[in-house]
């Protein structure tokens, strides 16, 4: 986070006699995007392997199925209960967790004509 | 088979109503398209058209993200899918649950950031910059005009079919089919394309590309906002409808543990009198009795369509009913009055026009034919129209002609006498209960065009059994639908290529600011629960309430529609409840169309052919890209594709293991360059192809992939795309200095905030 940010890489670009620090809305994205990739495997490890082991034919008798609600219990335990606390992981994630951050002015909010197209312009001059 | 034994009965209709609702809704769509070309006039063009001038906010950015994502395939193919296997679709879907904050969160910030960096608004435009390389942006755009095309045919194709449910009894709707079936066959031309499907699909592409054309960007975002609305209240309406018809999702699931999957077949219908002109029955059942004198239910594979002059019509598919409790209860049902008042009012339409051919064939019989011939059809004629007399009587006086039962009965509601040709069994799951409520889940075998016979001779004569193979009686889960391989690619499929869409990624370049992105996923994790795992309820219920669509399931979503809706007296609901795959469909196709033409004026003509060109040309370009890429998939799709699940999960999975790699690499490691990040798209891609078309060799046809232990190729795509980025970025150059201090460093961001 911001102690990361204030570490400059050893192979970070010299500017002024000192190195140059990594931009903190590619340090925080990066971070975040670890954290949500750990998310998704940790859904991977659980959700598949219960619903394999408790709701496949030749792990369980098909027409004894126990059921929560109506939902097939395997289902119920492996997708519908993480699917909730997959929610709630999103709640901290979004409210409490994720860093708000200066994304910068594109070109053309910088000024009034478009400068999409004059960028182009001067990529090909 | 003796004629009293055949029960024809019809399927439910929508009503007026329903089309009044959905005309109601269209309109809306163009009245927000109206309102963003008004925005167009006051902003820069470009960025305003493609890409909405990064001013999106929550619910706009939510709802657009979240409405492209669940294309037509999570209310066609999707329902479809969950009617065809059962609840295993719950894990087939598992990993939406962290979708949202994977598809948002892992490039979200991050792509916004360098898109406004370099001033990108495109994806190739993100990737040009980035590695400042126009060879690798062309190759993201030839790749993004690769698949799209493929997938806005199969999007026209879905939109089209939908709109085909909703109006296919609607008087107006009818009359306009058979003008154009007139004019197909005035002019000789597309005789093979289905004139209800021709009609709808104009419609449907009209619609969308004037739309589109007209609003750009904003439209496209504002009409998702609608749609996604109409999408989350479609589903919210239909889960308790479905439940309470079911009697609770308890019974609904005790009742598929018992259910057996049914047989598929081929049938011939046989008429004893030919129509003047063509007429469609609306999917018909009939019974069979064997000769141990079980009776036997079978459904009809969409409309019988009855051609005008023929007394036979050959490889009908068919569904039988294999659970007796099931079939006792569709026969319950087919009795109710309603059912066969709907039923006798086709039926005597039939009649009418086999009485209309009697009439002309009598009426040319003066200047020639034998007399015994004109004695014979005058026969015909009388009973025919005592026959109709008889079916007008019941249909204008239900309560005084007897009980239901025997109307069911009666030989004229016998129209053409089905004779069962072929029958086969499930691949996986045949005969054995509980396969819809557990995994691997059933599985259909592939039902051949025409029955296999051992000589011509033989010729629809009598029903013949596939074989069974001989690891029909295992139960070998790698022949079911979902083995564990697959339902681990499946987690891959969804929540990893749901974040590699190109389509996605625009949008991720469009949100306003930081707080916006935290809020936006966060609505779109409680919506995508709203709708996906409701969704598995609903069409888990649909197996009982809609028995023996199992050849015909991309059409279950509007048909229970207008079941659940016409079941309770509102029909006027099914529009809205329709209007929700519509919905879907829509506004992925103007996603879509967007992106294809953007792909040509910006990243083609703009940045390679002509940097010079003027804000008016552009703008005169965009607006006829938008409307020839619209026009050209309207053409594609005029002979539509058979498979459209399969050409969606296609062209997704196709463009996540082009994309998602290389973007990864390119947002997130300064290391990355131009030799590392190419290389690793081109091995994604033919990876990925080469799996489809080896497929093709093995499986016999190339939307069967073959699987690499089992595994979706989009897992071996995205494992080749990533594994060739990295490995031949690290035996390459390292990038400019000047291009990773201005994506990664501080002190370029400083600079750009004093530029600012």
């Amino acid at each position: 986070m911001a102690s990361s940010a204030a570490t400059p890489p050893p192979d970070a670009p010299v500017s002024g006699g000192q190195r140059a620090e990594y931009d903190p809305v590619f340090l925080h994205s990066r971070r975040e995007a670890i954290v949500i990739f750990v998310v998704w495997l940790a859904g991977l490890v659980w959700a598949v392997p219960y619903c394999y082991v408790n709701g496949y034919v030749g792990n369980v008798e098909p027409e004894s199925v126990a059921t929560v609600w109506g939902i097939p219990a395997w289902l119920f335990w492996g997708i519908a209960v993480p699917w909730l606390a997959a929610d709630l992981f999103t709640v901290w994630f979004c409210f409490w967790y994720m860093q708000d951050d200066d994304l910068g002015a594109a070109p053309e909010e910088e000024s009034d004509h478009d400068d999409v197209g004059a960028a182009a312009r001067e990529e090909a001059r | 088979m003796p004629a009293a034994d055949t029960l024809p009965l019809a399927a439910v209709s929508a009503s007026n109503a329903a089309l009044v609702t959905f005309l109601v809704y269209t309109l809306a769509v163009f009245g927000l398209a109206a309102l963003s070309n008004r925005l167009l006039q006051k902003k820069s063009f470009l960025s305003e058209y493609f890409l909405g001038s990064r001013s999106l906010g929550v619910w706009a950015f939510a709802l657009t993200f979240a409405a492209t994502s669940a294309s037509g395939g999570s209310f066609t193919g999707f329902p479809s899918k969950i009617y065809t296997h059962g609840w295993i679709l719950g894990l087939w879907i598992g990993s939406y649950i962290v979708v949202p904050i994977c598809a948002m969160g892992l490039l979200g910030k991050r792509i916004n950031h360098v898109a406004r960096i370099s001033g990108a608004i495109t994806v190739p435009d993100v990737l040009r910059d980035r590695f400042r390389s126009p060879g690798f942006g062309l190759l993201a755009v030839s790749l993004i005009l690769f698949f799209m095309a493929f997938n806005l045919v199969a999007q026209f194709k879905a939109g089209s079919e939908i709109l085909n449910t909703l109006l296919q009894d609607v008087p107006a709707f009818r009359g306009a089919v058979g003008f154009v079936a007139d004019l197909k066959q005035d002019a000789g031309i597309l005789n093979e394309v289905n004139s209800a499907y021709l009609v709808c699909l104009l419609a449907f592409a009209v619609a969308v590309i004037i739309y589109t054309t007209w609003g750009g960007f904003h439209a496209v975002v504002w009409t998702d906002v609608m749609q996604g609305v109409v999408m989350v209240v479609g589903v919210i309406i239909m889960l308790p409808l479905a439940l309470s018809q079911v009697g609770g999702l308890e019974k609904s699931t005790a009742e598929m543990k018992q259910m057996t999957p049914p047989r598929l077949g081929l049938a011939r219908f046989e008429l004893a009198v030919p129509l003047a002109e063509g007429y469609s029955l609306p999917s018909p059942w009939f019974a069979l009795e064997d000769p141990q004198g079980t009776r036997r239910l079978f459904r009809v594979n969409r409309a019988l369509a009855i051609p005008a002059g023929r007394t036979i019509i050959e490889d009908v598919k068919v569904v039988e009913l294999t659970t007796a409790s099931e079939i006792e209860r569709q026969f319950a049902r087919l009795q109710e009055a309603r059912e066969v008042r709907q039923t006798m009012v086709h039926v005597a339409q039939v009649k009418r026009r086999q009485i209309a051919w009697t009439d002309q064939r009598l009426k040319g019989n003066a200047g020639g034919q034998e007399p015994v011939d004109r004695g014979r059809l005058q026969g015909e004629r009388e009973r025919l129209h005592e026959e109709l007399d008889r079916i007008q009587q019941l249909i204008d006086r239900p309560g005084e002609t007897g009980g239901v039962s025997a109307l069911l009965n009666a030989d004229e509601l016998n129209v053409a006498v089905p004779t069962v040709t072929w029958t086969q069994e499930y691949a996986y799951g045949a005969g054995r209960p509980g396969m819809y409520v557990t995994g691997p889940g059933p599985l259909p075998s592939r039902l051949p065009a025409t029955a296999p016979r051992p000589d011509d001779a033989d010729r629809g004569a009598t029903e013949r059994v596939q074989e069974p193979s001989p690891r029909s009686s295992d139960l070998d889960l790698s022949d079911g639908f979902l083995p564990l391989s697959l339902a681990i690619s499946f987690f891959f499929m969804w929540a990893i290529s749901g974040s590699g869409q190109p389509s996605s990624m625009v949008r991720l370049m469009a949100f306003k600011n930081t707080p916006t992105l935290r809020r936006a996923i966060f609505t779109v994790a409680i919506y995508y629960s709203l709708i996906y795992f409701p969704l598995v309820i609903i069409f888990c219920c649909a197996r009982l309430l809609l028995p023996g669509m199992d050849l015909e399931s991309d059409r279950i979503m509007p048909q229970m529609a207008v079941t659940l809706t016409s079941n309770v007296g509102q029909g006027w609901l099914a529009g809205l409840l329709i209007a929700a795959p519509f919905a879907a469909v829509m506004s992925t196709v103007d996603s879509f169309l967007l992106m294809m033409s953007s792909a040509l004026v910006r990243d083609v003509y703009q940045r390679n052919l002509n940097p010079e060109a003027s804000e008016r040309t552009i703008k005169r370009l965009s607006y006829l890209a938008t409307l020839l890429v619209g026009i050209v998939a309207l053409v594609g799709a005029v002979n539509p594709p058979q498979f459209l699940q399969d050409i969606i999960v296609y062209t997704g999975s196709g463009l996540a293991a082009c994309f998602l790699g290389p973007m990864i690499f390119a947002l997130y490691w300064p290391r990355a360059n131009v030799p590392g990040c190419v290389s690793g798209m081109l091995a994604g891609f033919g990876a990925h192809l080469s799996l489809y078309f080896t497929g093709s060799f093995v499986n016999g046809s190339f939307f069967e992939p073959y699987q690499i232990l089992n595994f979706d190729p989009i897992v071996v795509g995205l494992f080749v795309s990533f594994a060739t980025t990295y490995v031949v970025t690290k035996l390459t150059a390292p990038p400019p200095q000047d291009l990773v201090r201005r994506y990664f460093y501080r002190d370029a961001a400083r600079a750009r905030q004093n530029i600012g």
